[in-house]
């Protein structure tokens, strides 16, 4: 049985975003399964922080444009790391909040393995509730797999050949 | 990258020294200085008097969120200062300024960068837990209160 046929890594801009994507290489490349990965601008947030008066308008602007040229950049990465290893991904971007955007993708596409980098530490129950990451993670119909230690990943994506 | 995730002793100062805007920001950017954290004081510093120059980051509640991006720092970095008397730091409400979250991001950076300020946004909501860090005597307890231990 493969692992899955299609597979979602989301991409966050850090670094345990860009294990998480290696380590779906790998999982694509042993399965044979599609590769995506999603990038979300996360306006939700910049509208939350524009309301608490945190970000003045400009400021809203700017980091929004910030992110898409992130989105860019970071989609363009894994793209590479995934064709050094003879894979192809499909790079998506979207706009919103995150785990609405992730939920879309993986239902649009069918996908059946969602791929994250390890979660954040939370402090309560609240904050779980919060975590865009962990409010993915319980609302994706699929099967979520969550990537840690960041050098045995790094070691199994370098021996792949 | 969480918040909690940047938390150490080394970031945070209690009290704070200064008795003013300019030399608050000074101080909580010596913070950083001080705890290897930047190695470019003045690049930081002036990105910081930059935004703030623009409109004050302080907010209701008496709490304050200076940020800025800078290229002299590769990774997100936060430091915290607490100044239990008070600070005049222009803020909307017109009160002074007690609880300080200074926040500075590489440009390439802006997603973790604008996920801590969510969630720094999100903590000051509880203006319990604002008093309890307030309130803290020491670094370490503040520490304690961010991670929740």
């Amino acid at each position: 049985m493969s692992t899955a046929n299609k597979i979602l890594v989301y991409i966050d801009g850090t670094e345990q975003s860009v294990t998480a994507a290696q380590y779906a290489i790998c999982l694509a490349s042993d399965s044979r399964a599609e590769l995506l990965a999603l990038y979300v601008i996360n306006t939700r947030a910049m509208e939350d922080l524009l309301k608490a008066q945190i970000f003045l308008q400009n400021e809203q602007v700017e980091y929004e444009r910030d992110m898409e040229a992130d989105a860019e950049r970071y989609l363009n990465y894994v793209n590479e790391l995934a064709l050094k290893k003879g894979i192809s991904i499909s790079k998506h971007s979207a706009r919103g909040s995150v785990h609405k955007e992730i939920d879309k993708l993986v239902k649009d596409e069918g996908v059946d393995l969602l791929v994250m980098g390890e979660l954040s530490r939370i402090r309560s129950r609240r904050d779980e509730f919060y975590d865009e990451s962990e409010r993915a993670m319980r609302s994706v119909p699929c099967s979520v797999l969550i990537v840690k230690d960041e050098d045995a990943v790094y070691d199994r994506y370098e021996a792949l050949v | 990258m969480a918040v909690i995730e940047l938390m150490a002793e080394e970031i945070v100062k209690t009290p704070l020294t200064s008795q003013d805007k300019p030399d608050v920001l000074r101080e909580l950017v010596q913070i950083l200085m001080d705890a290897g954290r930047i190695d470019n004081f003045d690049s930081v510093l002036s990105a910081v008097q930059e935004r703030e120059d623009q409109m004050s980051t302080g907010l209701e509640g008496g709490i304050a969120v200076p940020h800025a991006k800078s290229a002299s720092v590769d990774s997100l970095k936060m430091a915290i200062g607490i100044a239990p008397a008070g600070i005049d730091f222009n803020a909307l409400d017109g009160n002074p300024t007690k609880l300080f979250f200074l926040l500075v991001a590489p440009p390439d950076k802006a997603g973790p960068h604008v996920q801590a300020l969510a969630e720094i946004a999100k903590l000051a909501q509880s203006k319990a837990f604002c008093r309890a860090l307030i309130n803290a005597e020491n670094a370490a307890e503040v520490v304690e209160l961010m991670r929740g231990d």
